[in-house]
């Protein structure tokens, strides 16, 4: 049966949340700084756990109906992970409506509604954000680059966490005076001013460029300038994120690799991968090079038998449950839907969970969704 | 072409459904392969068998059927993926329609598709000589009915000679829509969830109430799964079922109410959730009877059947779907496709 969580006073909420906020902010400034984290991450996770038990009234169903007690959560793993599909069918957040002016949501699918993150605010998501992708995404780079983005600005499209989080970027590590920077409007693909900005760049400073984009927006863009290809500065990298969503034809990801290289030419090590969600405040990131995908200190993603949800040996195949400390006022631990493996240094994606196909003519559940 | 009379199209099919009948009567020896196969109890074998094949069809039905069928020179009949009985009304369809018939039979389900093609012994129904789907050189004339999923539908359009017509039937669900009586409501939808263990296209997966709170009838359903569970057990689920059923559960008991039996689980909030096949129903609030369309929105297309408990109620929408009594949503009339969508065909 249903339970409520616990009723408190605003006030008191909210400053469990500050106080939870700063001792996750810690995290991101020990680790821009070269420290050590300030805390075990089982501590933190597990005090977040207790807030959201407290104060988020799905996660207390969740928890009571699991007949777990907070109180003795002592490891991450001691609680449990919220499915994404509860971000579209209820509010997961500590907070009322009124106090999270910031709502991310997923895109739409054909039956039932799109998933919500909702926030306060987002300086903890920035934070981590911006200062993961500094020493991943734009290792090796100068401190400020020409940021250009294959996406919409968050103007556009305010409440896509990928638009919030590329604008970010845009601000954090991009050129001042580098004018417009996002080529997509409507889903459409401004090839001719991404030209004009790209020749202008090469011919001031031949600079490097750091080009972030969706999938689909690479595939547009690679039908668009054909064998002709499109030439980025030496050195420049691509960060390509996200599926097709229908929007384009889908593409392998190897070959989506070797044909942005080729045509960008630049190296396929440049191309990186990133690995994130509406649902999450924290990414990943390929290792350059074709390795892994690398977690933060705050972040972690623990493969999980999809029936028991209990971790897996160590090298199986498991449903990605991943631990974001940065995700204070709604879910610490979230339940994907994609399958990884992991391997030495971070993880290995490898595909969405397909869902059970049924020994009979019931629709699966993706084709209802991909219908 | 030679055509045949509707007389002798009657004949024919009623000849099937005799000789089906008495496939049912011997069924012992069917079951133990059919429980290996669809993965169902014992029990649930034999409740499909005798209660949910359409071999006592009225001769009004079968009249639309015939009528209803069209004309071919030959049908080829591809069971890629379907619950096992639903051979009979593929076969029926397809002999209503053309003087010869070939039956590719699932590969993974074959028994009951050979069994009753033995079993009708008409030699103008045969089996193919070759068992896979895809494989069709042999086929220069005629139509193809291909019973599956989208893909493999597709596939098979892709695949077929450009003089070949090809008919799909594709997968569906089926979804309840109850405002009254409740009690019986859920001990009927419950009889309908049971029956293939929901794995069929008219199975019903999602209940839209008005008139009683959502996690009230979702209780009843409830009591009405435990208590069929004795009668026919669920048969086994695959480990991929039984994960999508998990984060089914765990959705719900972040954000709704959800009852929990040894065999299945009935969810309430107020959006709509897709639970897996398995047993599982998700009921949600609607504000009345009308608010049906609007509720279903996108899924409309992929609802071949909505169970009612009144069938004089005014539910024009979806148009395409089946509307049926609750309890006999798994058992349609004879008259055609139970699918009535355009996009299967």
């Amino acid at each position: 049966m249903e339970t409520r969580a616990k009723e408190a006073a605003p006030g008191k909420v909210r400053d469990e949340s500050i106080a939870l906020h700063a001792r996750a902010r810690a995290f991101v400034r020990a680790f821009e700084e070269g420290r050590e984290s300030p805390e075990p991450f089982d501590a933190l996770a597990s005090d977040l756990a207790r807030f959201q038990a407290r104060y988020v009234a799905g996660y207390t169903n969740l928890v009571t109906a699991r007949g777990l007690d907070p109180a003795r959560f002592a490891r991450a793993v001691d609680a449990p992970a919220v499915p994404t599909d509860a971000f579209k069918v209820a509010r997961v957040s500590a907070f009322a409506e009124a106090e999270t002016p910031i709502a991310f949501r997923t895109s739409g699918t054909t039956v039932g509604a799109r998933g919500s993150h909702f926030f306060r605010d987002a300086s903890t998501y920035d934070a981590a954000a911006v200062a993961f992708a500094r020493s991943t995404l734009l290792r090796g780079f100068p401190e400020r680059v020409h940021v250009l983005v294959l996406g919409p600005s968050a103007n556009d499209l305010p409440d896509s966490s990928l638009c919030h989080m590329n604008e970010a970027f845009v601000r954090a590590f991009g050129l001042p005076n580098d004018g417009n920077v996002f080529f997509l409007h409507d889903d459409i693909l401004d090839l001719a001013a991404l030209d004009e900005t790209v020749a202008r760049i090469l011919v001031t400073s031949d600079a490097p460029i750091l080009l972030l984009a969706t999938a689909f927006a690479c595939v547009h863009l690679l039908d668009a300038v054909g064998d002709s290809g499109f030439r980025l500065p030496q050195g420049s990298r691509v960060m390509q994120t996200g599926g097709f969503k229908g929007k384009s034809r889908e593409v392998e990801p190897d070959a989506l690799r070797r044909d942005l290289a080729n045509a960008f030419h630049i190296s396929p090590d440049d191309i990186v991968g990133e690995y994130g969600m509406t649902e999450l405040s924290s990414q990943f990131y390929e290792e350059r090079g074709g390795g892994p995908y690398l977690e933060p200190p705050w972040a972690r993603v623990v493969p999980v038998d999809p029936v028991t949800l209990e971790p897996v040996e160590e090298g199986a195949e498991g449903i990605a449950r991943i631990e974001d400390l940065m995700n204070v006022d709604s879910a610490f631990a979230v339940l994907a839907s994609d399958r990884v493996r992991r391997v030495a240094g971070g993880f290995e994606l490898l595909g969405r969970a397909p869902g059970a196909t049924p020994r009979g003519c019931s629709l699966t559940i993706d084709e209802i969704l991909g219908r | 072409m030679i055509r045949r009379s509707a007389e002798q199209r009657l004949d024919d099919v009623q000849r099937i459904l005799d000789r089906t009948r008495i496939l049912v009567d011997r069924r012992a020896s069917l079951i133990p392969a059919l429980v290996q196969s669809t993965g169902l109890s014992a029990l649930g074998v034999e409740h499909a068998l005798v209660h949910h094949l359409e071999t006592d069809a009225k001769p009004e039905e079968l009249q639309r059927l015939i009528a209803s069928a069209g004309d071919a020179r030959h049908i080829h009949v591809i069971l890629s993926a379907n619950v096992f009985v639903a051979a009979l009304r593929a076969i029926v369809l397809a002999r209503a329609a053309a003087p010869i018939v070939t039956v590719r039979p699932s590969s993974r389900d074959p028994a009951f598709a050979n069994a009753l093609v033995r079993e009708i012994a008409d030699p103008d129904i045969r089996l193919a000589s070759d068992p896979s789907a895809m494989h069709l050189e042999g086929i220069h004339e005629g139509e193809i009915h291909v019973y599956g999923r989208d893909e493999t539908i597709a596939q098979v359009r892709a695949a077929a000679p450009p003089n070949v017509i090809v008919r799909g039937h594709g997968a569906g669900i089926g979804a309840a829509c109850i405002w009254e009586d409740f009690d019986r409501a859920a001990e009927n939808l419950a009889d309908d969830i049971v029956v293939f263990d929901q794995r069929g296209c008219l199975s019903p997966r999602v209940a839209f109430v008005s008139g009683i709170a959502a996690p009230d009838f979702a209780a009843r359903v409830h009591a009405s799964l435990a208590a069929r569970e004795l009668r026919i057990p669920r048969g086994t689920l695959t480990d991929a079922e039984r994960a999508d059923a998990r984060r089914y559960a765990d959705t719900l008991r972040f954000a709704g109410t959800l009852y929990e039996g040894d065999t299945h689980l009935v969810g309430a909030a107020s959006s709509l959730v897709i639970p897996p096949s398995g047993r599982h129903l998700h009921v949600v609030p609607i504000e009345n009877r009308d608010a049906l369309p609007a509720a279903l929105g996108p899924l409309a297309k992929s609802i071949v059947t909505v169970g009612v408990s009144d069938m004089e109620a005014t539910l024009a929408w979806p148009r395409h779907a089946r509307i049926s009594l609750l309890g006999a949503m798994q058992r349609p009339p004879l008259d055609g496709p139970v699918d009535r969508r355009e996009a299967s065909f």
